[in-house]
């Protein structure tokens, strides 16, 4: 497939996961774009993207990746605590 | 009509093992998520296909990223494919989704920039799938909170595109739809419209919650946490007067399981819908539209 589309879902995969690169990208979507070699296009694109939509989607995407993260065996006990009345209070 | 042979079941989660178990008379079949199972123990396999002699058993995958515009890892393939090969699921799907890119891993399901170089792409990885599996997936669509940038499609036109270019069955998100649907401003039930009937051969059904934007407007979080609403259960009834073959209907429950009962009222419902939308098939069309 073509490098392009690559380099692009690439560059939407680290906004994704990186505040900072978000940070740096709202304050200059084209030269950030450009330094990550994305074409005119894509660029000029993504000067409209959807913000909202952005930040939303990187603070979803990192509860999935924290979730990943923590032992099974803590989501199974807390699974099991929350069919407890008191702990269903608690919680 | 084909009611006879539609199915509704559950998405297996260990937590709701005990309540399957009781309940396998209520339930037609069984999705388990297949990428739980790679790096499982023997036992564990050998529990699962213990499980499949019991009750009719599908695949569902989550981390191939068959939607990437890179190639799908022959790692993960092979795993899948080792799987299929020892369990023996009915079929298997995936996401169009993108997960990774670059090496950085995203930890969920991005939607791509819907294009057609992301068409060409997809079907590329469906075709690599096919071969190293040894079936096609059904394609499954996605929710997605941010609007995929460099898109030159809409949702459905690359959707369907990718399922002309593949040739696979569609697994059709009907909750997915409801969020893309309210968060992107376009009608979900014009959606189900426009994605071609006679390739749906699987649902999804579940449930999520509004979530506020910092502009304080709110979005559709598709989190599977919270019972199906009535939106979709239309949805449903509307798919099911439009496609021409069977359906698998899964209910999807990933946290804050209710009681037993609250899920098998759930897939009571889904049944009802479906009936009903099976009976519209018998009507003249007009009464349809």
């Amino acid at each position: 497939m073509s490098s392009s589309s690559t380099r692009l879902e690439t560059f939407l995969a680290r906004l994704y996961v990186d505040a900072h690169a978000r940070a740096n990208f709202k304050a200059n979507p084209r030269a950030e774009a450009k330094k990550a070699g994305l074409s005119d296009y894509e660029s000029a694109t993504l000067e409209n993207l959807d913000w909202i939509g952005l930040e939303m989607a990187a603070r979803s995407f990192a509860k999935k990746r924290h979730l990943k993260r923590r032992p099974t065996w803590f989501a199974a006990l807390k699974t099991r605590l929350s069919h407890l009345r008191f702990f269903r209070f608690v919680r | 009509m084909n009611s006879l042979t539609d199915r509704v079941g559950l998405g297996w989660r260990p937590d709701l093992a005990a309540g399957i178990l009781e309940h396998l008379d209520a339930i037609d079949l069984l999705e388990v998520i297949a990428d739980d199972f790679f790096s499982a123990p023997r036992g564990q396999v050998r529990a699962l296909k213990t499980l499949a002699a019991q009750i009719p058993v599908v695949f569902h995958g989550v981390s191939l990223g068959l939607a990437s515009s890179a190639p799908v890892e022959t790692k993960r393939l092979d795993q899948m494919a080792r799987l299929m090969d020892q369990v023996r699921p009915e079929f298997w799907s995936e996401h169009l989704a993108f997960v990774r890119a670059g090496g950085i891993e995203i930890g969920h399901l991005a939607a791509p920039p819907r294009n057609s170089s992301t068409v060409d792409a997809a079907a590329a990885n469906l075709y690599r799938a096919q071969t190293a599996v040894g079936a096609k997936p059904l394609v499954e669509n996605i929710a997605t909170l941010i609007d995929p940038p460099a898109s030159t499609l809409s949702e459905s036109a690359w959707l369907n595109g990718i399922l002309s270019a593949s040739n696979c069955a569609l697994l059709l998100d009907l909750h997915n739809v409801l969020a893309n649907g309210l968060n992107h401003g376009y009608d979900p039930l014009e959606f189900v419209r426009q994605v071609p009937a006679e390739r749906i051969a699987a649902i999804h059904i579940a449930g999520g919650k509004f979530i506020s934007a910092p502009d304080g407007s709110e979005r559709l979080l598709d989190d599977h946490l919270h019972d199906v609403p009535d939106p979709v259960f239309a949805l449903l009834e509307e798919t099911a007067a439009r496609a021409p073959g069977p359906l698998t209907v899964i209910l999807e429950r990933d946290g804050d399981f209710p009681a037993m009962d609250s899920l098998l009222a759930q897939v009571a419902k889904a049944r009802r819908a479906l009936a009903k939308g099976r009976a519209r098939r018998s009507q003249p069309v007009e009464a349809v539209a």
